[in-house]
């Protein structure tokens, strides 16, 4: 399924194949003719057919359609909201997040707390951040709010751990630094629309 | 007594207690290894059908999924419920793996055989009683009081659902299953095995002559093994688990070897009556005739349960009442008429 | 010797099963026992080498008290125990035991005797199920047929008494035709007022 599908959510565009269902047979000769037209149509033979089909199909024309999960992952969709990633700027390396604690301020279950500080050059520096992720409901509303796309929903679904600590911390939610050329941009909540620049209107100057 | 036993095996070499001993061990180890094996082989079945791998991990193929599922079914714990009456509740499992074993006594599986080097005739059937057709089908529907008593014992409204559906499916399905081996006994004027196989040595198979027995055989032998366009019993989409709802462990397992145990003898059956047994086909020799057609028959019973839904009771006992039977008796009928003339 | 044990074997657990059937107050264990007590009979046939009488007994059974199952379990509660009315126990004990006891005297006076003969021996050679239809019919055609008469009146009437609804099909969906059949008419009434209107 390709990914323009997967997103479709436009429910009754799709080609749906109506069944041709005949009514119930009301009179005795009807009956009948029906159980005549049931008995010596070949559909049990053809459901035999499909099966066998698709035994071939499986095992000896690679169709094998089990994905062995934990060895193997289906790709989710981008939009999909897991467990949050903290970007880094591209050129520099350094970590996006501005500290503004706008997504604490948002955050409508509470779980994000972090502390800040002024470092030596009077920026503000992160020197704290978790996240509660028993109590995230992954709303997105923390990646929408924030205005350096710092904080973005990554695609880590597999929340099991031995310890909450394990992927609330911000080292461990912040792109490793030696895998920067692999930070994607995220397309899902907040993040900017692909056709961004056709809305953009030049701001009129005359006035 | 004995000399009836042993009528029909008059080949050379005198049939010894050994011999029969060894066909005893035979069946009862190679027979109950492949029942549980058959778990194997129809999840195995089932997903390729659609598209899965199914059992994989334990051993080369998930083939030492059997053991894992008999550890765990041994260490389960073994709960019977309060209400329930317990001795019943206890025996039930017991009476279908027994007579399901039973039945296999008086089935023929290979040929008349001597072990190489010793004079030990090992017979093809370890007790030829002379109505072994009969016998079989008697014990099979014998089996089905262990469902029966299991719904009724364990205080579950869901188990008695359960039995409620066996007594309706076996009264049913008791009279397709006789009328539908009637013919072929016509036809071979005797009710053993031995002389069914013997009949179709150098003549066509059975299954040219009676095809709508056979046809009518195999739907009623769904029926007796609870298989799936039949499986009434325990369907779970309606009944949870009909008769097997509070059973654990070992118990439940023991439902598991009957059933499998069946649909095995119900190969057998298929084949000797029908089938042309275990002779010779060509050059072909008879022991792996016997085993193909066996294993057809397994599974074809698997393919229909991968490709058929399952009838509801009402559909069951109409299909049985006002098609089966009547073309039962119209081709025992026929039949007869055709000897006459 | 073999046979000695065997007999005995089934003798002694018929009795105790059909003792179990009429003693217990549990339905399960009365009709599981009676059952069993029938298999058990079953076994006697086979002593005596007749086959094929002890496989139908078998198969008739086992079917016959399926039957009863079903009427166990529409009537009683299986799991719990029946309290039974005795007015008057003393008086059945005695009368049951005086049957018990003529049955006894009745079945072993020509034992005593000695004048037990069998009407139709095994025949060298002739299948059990070949003899018992020879039998069946040459002297006994006439019960025979008149029994199967019997029962074809008994099905008949048992047809009729079931089959005074049985025009009426609880599962075609005769009703959800009627749905769309009242549907359709609602939608021509609304066309045929949109036309008017
Ligand atoms: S996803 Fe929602 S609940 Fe979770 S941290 Fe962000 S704002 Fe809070
Ligand atoms: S909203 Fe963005 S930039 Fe502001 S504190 Fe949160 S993560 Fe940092």
């Amino acid at each position: 399924m390709s990914l323009e599908q997967f997103k479709n959510r436009n429910v009754g565009t799709q080609n749906y194949v109506k069944l041709d269902l005949d009514h119930s047979p009301t009179t005795g000769w009807c009956q009948f003719k029906q159980v005549v037209k049931r008995t010596f149509k070949p559909e049990l033979f053809v459901g035999l057919g499909v099966t066998f089909r698709e035994m071939v199909n499986a095992l000896f024309r690679g169709k094998m359609h089990t994905t062995q999960y934990p060895f193997e992952k289906l790709p989710i969709s981008p939009r999909y909201r897991a467990i949050h990633d903290m970007l880094r700027l591209l050129e520099s390396g350094n970590y996006r997040c501005i500290g503004c604690g706008l997504c604490e301020k948002i955050c409508i279950s509470d779980c994000i707390s972090m502390e800040t500080k002024y470092d030596e050059n009077q920026r503000k520096e992160v020197s704290e951040y978790t996240i509660n992720f028993g109590r995230c409901i992954f709303c997105g509303y923390c990646a929408e709010v924030c205005p350096e796309l710092a904080i973005v929903h990554g695609g880590r679904y597999e929340n099991a751990s031995e310890q909450r600590a394990s992927f609330s911390l911000f080292e461990d939610m912040l792109t490793p630094i030696d895998q920067l050329n692999l930070q994607q941009e995220y397309a899902g909540f907040g993040a900017i629309s692909p056709n961004a620049d056709e809305n953009v209107k030049s701001t009129p100057l005359a006035y | 007594m004995v000399s009836t036993i042993f009528l029909t095996a008059t080949a050379l070499p005198e049939v010894i207690w050994i011999g029969v001993i060894i066909k005893a061990v035979l069946i009862l180890a190679v027979i109950a290894a492949i029942a549980g094996f058959g778990t194997y082989i129809e999840r195995k079945i089932l997903a390729f059908m659609q598209r899965r791998l199914g059992p994989q991990h334990v051993g080369p193929f998930g083939l030492l999924q059997l053991a894992a599922d008999g550890i765990k079914l041994f260490t389960k714990e073994d709960i019977i419920p309060q209400h329930a009456n317990k001795f019943i509740f206890s025996i039930a499992p017991v009476i279908t793996a027994a007579t399901a074993f039973i039945a296999l006594a008086a089935v023929p599986v290979f040929p008349d055989f001597t072990i190489p080097f010793t004079d030990i005739l090992v017979p093809s059937i370890a007790s030829d009683i002379n109505v072994g057709i009969l016998f079989v089908l008697g014990m099979m529907a014998a089996g089905l009081y262990g469902p029966l008593l299991a719904g009724m014992s364990q205080g579950n409204k869901w188990g008695i659902i359960g039995s409620a559906r066996t007594a309706i499916q076996f009264l049913s399905y008791e009279v397709v299953t006789g009328l539908s081996v009637l013919a072929p006994i016509m036809m071979v004027g005797s009710l053993s095995f031995v002389d069914f196989n013997d009949y179709q040595t150098d003549g066509l198979w059975l299954v040219v002559y009676q095809p709508i027995a056979f046809v009518l055989f195999l739907i009623a032998g769904f029926a007796e093994t609870n298989r799936t366009p039949f499986d009434l019993l325990e369907h779970e989409a309606e009944i949870i688990s009909g008769y097997v709802t509070e059973y654990s462990g070992m118990r439940w397992g023991l439902f598991f070897i009957g059933e499998y145990a069946n649909m095995i003898t119900i190969g057998v059956i298929a084949s000797i009556v029908f089938l042309g047994g275990y002779n010779d086909f060509l050059f072909i020799p008879g022991w792996i005739m016997i085993i193909g057609k066996i294993a057809f028959s397994f599974f074809f019973m698997l393919w229909v349960r991968a490709a058929w839904p399952h009838v509801r009771p009402d559909q069951l006992m109409w299909l049985c009442w006002k098609v089966l039977m009547p073309l039962a008796v119209i081709n025992v009928l026929i039949t007869g008429l055709v000897i006459m003339i | 010797m073999y046979e000695t044990i065997a007999f005995y074997t089934f003798a002694i657990s018929t009795t105790i099963l059909f003792l179990i059937t009429v003693m217990s107050k549990n339905v399960l264990y009365a009709m599981t026992a009676l059952a069993s007590g029938m298999v058990m009979i079953s076994g006697f046939f086979f002593l005596l080498g007749a086959d094929f009488l002890g496989v139908v007994q078998l198969i008739v059974y086992v079917g016959a008290v399926m039957a009863l199952y079903g009427f166990a379990m529409m009537f009683f509660d299986a799991t719990r125990d029946i309290k039974e009315k005795h007015q008057n126990p003393a008086l059945v004990f005695l009368l049951g035991g005086l049957m018990a006891l003529m049955f006894v005297v009745i079945f072993s006076a020509p034992i005593i005797g000695d004048n037990v003969q069998a009407l139709y021996p095994i025949v060298e050679g002739v299948g059990n199920a070949q003899a018992v239809g020879m039998v069946l019919f040459t002297k006994y055609l006439v019960p025979f047929e008149v029994a199967a008469l019997m029962l074809l009146v008994a099905m008949i009437a048992g047809i009729i008494l079931a089959g005074k609804k049985m025009d009426y099909s609880l599962t075609t969906s005769e009703a959800a035709d009627e749905e769309i059949n009242v549907e359709e008419k609602l939608q021509a009434d609304i066309e045929r007022e949109k036309g008017e209107a």
